[in-house]
């Protein structure tokens, strides 16, 4: 039972997975977008871009470690 | 029941057996009397070992650098050059001294990181290690943004706008060390966990493609990620 209930908690706690990829998609398609307008500043719109990516990244990836968490930590604290 | 949908649910059930153990908390070396280390810690100081011996050959073979460079010497221009330019991009004037600070960082990211490929397990897989590593960023950003701007100046501006700003500006700076370190051990460990599962289901062929990509590539993006922030952070303080 508490397994089950777990495993939702970690599935969750993984849906940031959606915050973060609708955030990279709308930034690289308008860093794209911009490129194609000005190609002689996409060195640093891509360097700007990546700043960002790393960012929403790391959103994506508290929400793993979270899942991570719960999923190999919590149960040796319940029994 | 399609036979192949029964067959890869066989597979599925014969595999799910024997799933190996995931230990996401560091492992210990007991030295005696309740006194602890961390494995970690031994392949920190393994790590710095070795780049100290890789590092002062490297420095002997300065000495017959010439004006033209060719061979090793075209390479650790490269290197030490690239990181250079890039600081300077990013933070102006101060690239001499903090450019050297942000590619030893690098340096250990990278090789405590890449230690992976011989066998031993990799240092940053510890959330110490990369704490220390984001502690030092913390210090080299405070040291840098004080050496220019001076106390007074530097609380000013992280007041502006207006005063309301402040304590939001103050707890941006001091997450971002934790910040780092998080994203650097969740990348290794995750990278780890995703190997061993791999391994469990496919002994053969997909492990070595794979681990291109979770060993090598992921490596390789969280070192230039590092250096990056560091130099942003930075850039941010003094701007």
């Amino acid at each position: 039972m508490e397994i089950g209930l777990i495993a939702l908690g970690a599935a969750i706690a993984a849906l940031t997975g959606f915050g973060a990829a609708l955030g990279m998609s709308r930034a690289t398609s308008t860093a794209v977008e911009s490129i194609a307008r000005q190609p002689e500043a996409s060195g640093k719109i891509s360097s700007s871009l990546m700043f960002g990516l790393i960012m929403m990244e790391t959103t994506a990836i508290y929400g793993l470690f979270v899942s991570i968490l719960l999923i190999f930590v919590l149960p040796g604290y319940i029994k | 029941m399609l036979p192949l949908t029964s067959l890869l649910l066989d597979a599925a059930q014969n595999t799910a057996s024997k799933l190996p153990e995931i230990n996401i908390m560091p492992e210990h070396i007991d030295m005696g009397g309740g006194f602890q280390i961390g494995v970690s810690v031994f392949v920190g100081w393994g790590v710095t070992l070795l780049l100290l011996i890789v590092l002062l050959l490297l420095y002997k073979r300065t000495k017959s650098f010439t004006e033209r460079p060719k061979g090793l010497q075209r390479y650790m221009e490269l290197i030490v050059g690239g990181i250079y330019n890039w600081s300077r991009s990013k933070v102006g004037e101060q690239a001499d001294r903090v450019a050297p600070v942000v590619l030893t960082l690098m340096s250990y990211v990278a090789a405590a990181t890449l230690i992976e490929m011989f066998g031993f397990p990799p240092a940053t897989d510890d959330l110490s290690c990369t704490l220390a590593l984001g502690l030092s960023t913390f210090v080299l950003v405070n040291v840098t943004a004080l050496r220019t701007l001076g106390l007074k100046q530097r609380l000013k501006r992280m007041s502006s706008p207006n005063a309301i700003v402040f304590p939001i500006k103050l707890l941006t700076d001091c997450v971002a060390p934790f910040s780092m370190a998080l994203r650097l051990f969740a990348n290794v460990l995750v990278g780890g966990i995703v190997m061993k599962l791999v391994y469990a289901v496919v002994p053969v062929v997909l492990p070595a493609i794979l681990s291109a990509y979770f060993n090598i590539i992921e490596a390789a993006i969280q070192t230039f990620v590092f250096g990056l922030l560091s130099l942003n952070y930075i850039n941010e303080a003094i701007e």
